[in-house]
């Protein structure tokens, strides 16, 4: 008796919906619980200690973090080169998705085929494959410049090879790789009322006066959340700089990320490179919060 | 039926929670923790691999399971796999599981491995990292295999023998001999008449770079972003070894020669202009400048690089370029000059088969039959009997590299320095970028001198 009420009970727990659902995500929850979280809070650890992955960690207080901020000018250096490069690569890559998206956005036998085209660099954009192939573009005997003499300017410049041009390569790299936020933006764009354009039409709204009054503002939603993403994004770009330049000429184009792969796995200098990797969660934070604060100032709303 | 869905979701479950507890009860808990780490951090599938088959060793009573680790390219991996399946088939019941990365890949997984201690049981080392792993306790000392026979070292020079020895103890065995050696473009320096002498010395180079530059307008390319050997090389002409013990050895002003090469090939326009690195994969001997450029601007007469590099240089080489090589540069160039391990093969420590794990080692380093596979790819082998087994079969290049190292090296060098430390591979960073500055005139050779060694002491005043 006492058995067959135990019996059902466990059926009864099993038949429920919410057991499924948990024993469904359970791969997730575990990979999620030991793949990320352990080694985040091990992490953690690491960056308060002295630690060089060969011998056991030793603890050293916050060491790692006076010296980044005291006696590392190369931790500035990368600091002030992740920020040039997120905030002049995300904005023009969000303009670059924009207009790009507004072009495709008509319905006609072409446009599947451009949209699938002009997605395709965000697949293959972060591949080393492409890393390199922008490499050999950018060489002084590469294509681009002898594109540049076809039309008459003959120049053996080595882009990659100036301090001040080398960033830039990297930033085109990244604003060509505009294909997601396209597709969000596309999405979007197809969601806003047609009856609004029509009622602005018949007051005689030109075409620019339309985009400003009602595409742009619908669309802030759309363009906070791709801001917010692609900030984060730009933040963590690595491999671009990890196969093209390895941060040089002069560590004009040293990533913060790169940086921090360079002290944990060539210099050994795990503690310190698992600092920088908290700072840099800081970092993206602050970032973010901010970005959220000022929300309310800019983006458009229905429920207000 | 999502019921049932729900009960088969759960037994698959229960099952795998069983399995769970079994795996923990048959290790202790900490080295399973380790182990999960280093299959988070590691570069997936290869690194798993290297713990399950530690674990299959452990546990195994009939078959022995080993791990054999090297980094390199494909010739050698071939070789040695192939190496490794003779050795297979005449000692049955052993299964070695060959495992091979890049240079790069190679250090980021050994140390990771290291951490989960999962060391593999054979493994390729490196002259920069012996001492850090040694000193770690990572690496079998293999003094009492040595005493008792089972590795046999007795044709390897004492001289090689020393390479491998760290506080007494010996952690890594010669896997092949070769030196530094200056690839020149022969086609090129004969076009204009001009012989390029052995053991030249650090002004008649200089006198070398600029009449090439002056008759045919190719450039020279000195050491740029790899010049940790160079530099080492360098220095020996004048009596210092870099690196003491948590500080750099010698003076800031005993750098300026160093820096000031870099700055009269830049005057004098001889020196290949810096930018054009940026272009290419330093350190991949098919993108060297002197085979890779494409106009006599972005080309040098010669890159600096090892004796066991002269095969790939010339298969990098386009069509008609014939290769000469020599030695380095330097102004003393026998003080300079050394007979280098261009690698090593080490026991991990931890190796549930360690006896067998050295007679693997002791197979790659003294079968004839097995050097008549590897072919001397990895350098001349070390015991001297091999060597001469395997001479008449080498190709046309391996015998000139051969020649180049018993003829012109042997007789004009002196013992190669001690290992390098902890901090080595941070101050090598260091001193490439210091040379970049240089070479793009942000910094004079003085002051470039004066940073570099107050910097350099700083790092190793933290290890």
């Amino acid at each position: 008796m006492n058995n067959k009420k135990k019996q059902m009970t466990l059926k009864q727990f099993m038949g429920q919906e919410s057991t499924a659902g948990v024993v469904f995500s359970l791969p997730f929850i575990i990979g999620f619980l030991l793949f990320m979280i352990v080694p985040m809070f091990i992490s953690l650890y690491y960056s308060f200690c002295d630690y060089n992955i060969l011998n056991p960690a030793t603890f050293a207080g916050v060491k790692n973090y006076v010296k980044m901020f005291t006696d590392d000018p190369t931790f500035w250096k990368t600091i002030q080169v992740t920020f040039y490069f997120a905030l002049v690569s995300v904005p023009l890559r969000l303009i670059f998705a924009l207009i790009v998206a507004m072009i495709l956005q008509k319905t006609t036998l072409a446009t599947g085929f451009y949209r699938a085209a002009y997605y395709l660099p965000s697949i293959i954009g972060g591949s080393v494959a492409v890393a390199i192939l922008w490499r050999r573009m950018f060489a002084a005997d590469g294509v681009f410049n002898s594109l540049l003499g076809v039309i008459g300017i003959k120049t053996s410049f080595a882009w990659l090879g100036n301090v001040n041009t080398a960033i830039w390569m990297l930033i085109i790299l990244a604003v060509w790789q505009f294909g997601s936020s396209m597709l969000i933006f596309l999405s979007s764009l197809k969601q806003i009322p047609v009856s609004l354009y029509e009622a602005a039409r018949v007051d005689g709204a030109s075409k620019w006066k339309q985009f400003w009054s009602i595409t742009l503002p619908l669309l802030t939603p759309t363009i906070f959340f791709n801001l917010v993403m692609q900030m984060i994004n730009g933040f963590l770009a690595f491999t671009q700089c990890f196969i093209i330049t390895q941060g040089r000429p002069l560590n004009s184009t040293l990533f913060y990320t790169v940086y921090m792969y360079q002290q944990s796995f060539e210099f050994y200098n795990t503690g310190y490179g698992a600092a920088l990797a908290w700072v840099m969660l800081g970092i993206i934070g602050l970032i973010t919060i901010v970005l959220f604060a000022t929300k309310r100032f800019w983006v458009y709303s229905e429920g207000v | 039926m999502k019921r049932k869905i729900a009960l088969l979701l759960a037994g698959v479950l229960a099952v795998s929670a069983l399995t769970a507890c079994g795996g923990g009860s048959s290790s202790s808990s900490d080295a399973g923790a380790a182990a999960d780490t280093t299959a988070a951090a590691a570069d997936a599938g290869a690194a798993a691999d290297t713990t399950a088959a530690a674990a299959d060793a452990g546990s195994a009573e009939g078959g022995k399971n080993l791990v054999c680790y090297w980094w390199g390219n494909q010739v050698r991996n071939e070789r040695t796999a192939a190496a490794l399946e003779l050795y297979e088939q005449n000692n049955p019941g052993v299964s070695i599981d060959p495992q091979f990365a890049d240079w790069g890949g190679y250090w980021d997984k050994l140390a990771t491995l290291a951490a989960g201690n999962s060391m593999p049981d054979v493994l390729q080392m490196d002259y920069m990292y012996v001492d850090q792993y040694a000193k770690s306790g990572l690496l079998v000392d293999l003094t009492p295999y040595i005493e008792n026979g089972t590795l046999d070292c007795s044709q390897i020079s004492e001289n090689t023998m020393a390479s491998g020895t760290i506080d007494g103890g010996v952690y890594a065995i010669c896997a092949g001999i070769n030196s530094p050696a200056l690839i020149y473009d022969k086609t090129l320096t004969d076009s204009i008449g001009l012989t390029i002498k052995d053991n030249m010395t650090m002004d008649e180079f200089f006198e070398y770079s600029r009449e090439i530059n002056e008759k045919t307008g190719v450039k020279t390319d000195i050491s740029y972003g790899t010049v940790n050997s160079y530099s080492e090389y360098f220095m020996r002409s004048f009596d210092i070894v870099p690196f003491g013990d948590k500080k750099m050895n010698g003076t800031a002003e005993d750098w300026i020669p160093f820096f000031a090469q870099y700055v009269t090939g830049l005057d004098e326009g001889w020196l290949i202009d810096p930018s054009i690195f940026a272009e290419i994969s330093i350190g991949a001997i098919e993108q060297m400048p002197m085979v890779y450029g494409s106009s006599p601007e972005t080309r040098s007469w010669c890159a600096l690089a090892n004796s066991n590099q002269l095969a790939a240089a010339i298969n990098a080489a386009p069509e008609g370029m014939e290769l000469g090589i020599t030695t380095w540069p330097a102004y003393d160039p026998v003080k300079s000059d050394y007979l280098k391990s261009s690698q090593f093969f080490s026991i991990g420590a931890g190796s549930a088969n360690e006896e067998e794990a050295v007679k693997v080692l002791n197979f790659l380093i003294n079968d004839i039959d097995a050097n008549k596979i590897l072919l001397g790819e990895r350098g001349v082998p070390a015991p001297a009997n091999v060597a001469e087994a395997i001479a008449p079969l080498l190709s046309e290049t391996d015998q000139e590299v051969t020649a180049f190292i018993n003829d012109v090296v042997t007789p004009n060098c002196s013992p190669i320095n001690p290992p390098q430390p902890d901090g080595a591979s941070e101050v090598y960073d260091l001193l490439n970028r210091v040379v970049e500055e240089v070479c793009y005139r942000q910094r004079t050779a003085e002051d470039a001198a004066a940073y570099f060694f107050e910097e350099a002491n700083k790092i190793m005043a933290t290890k």
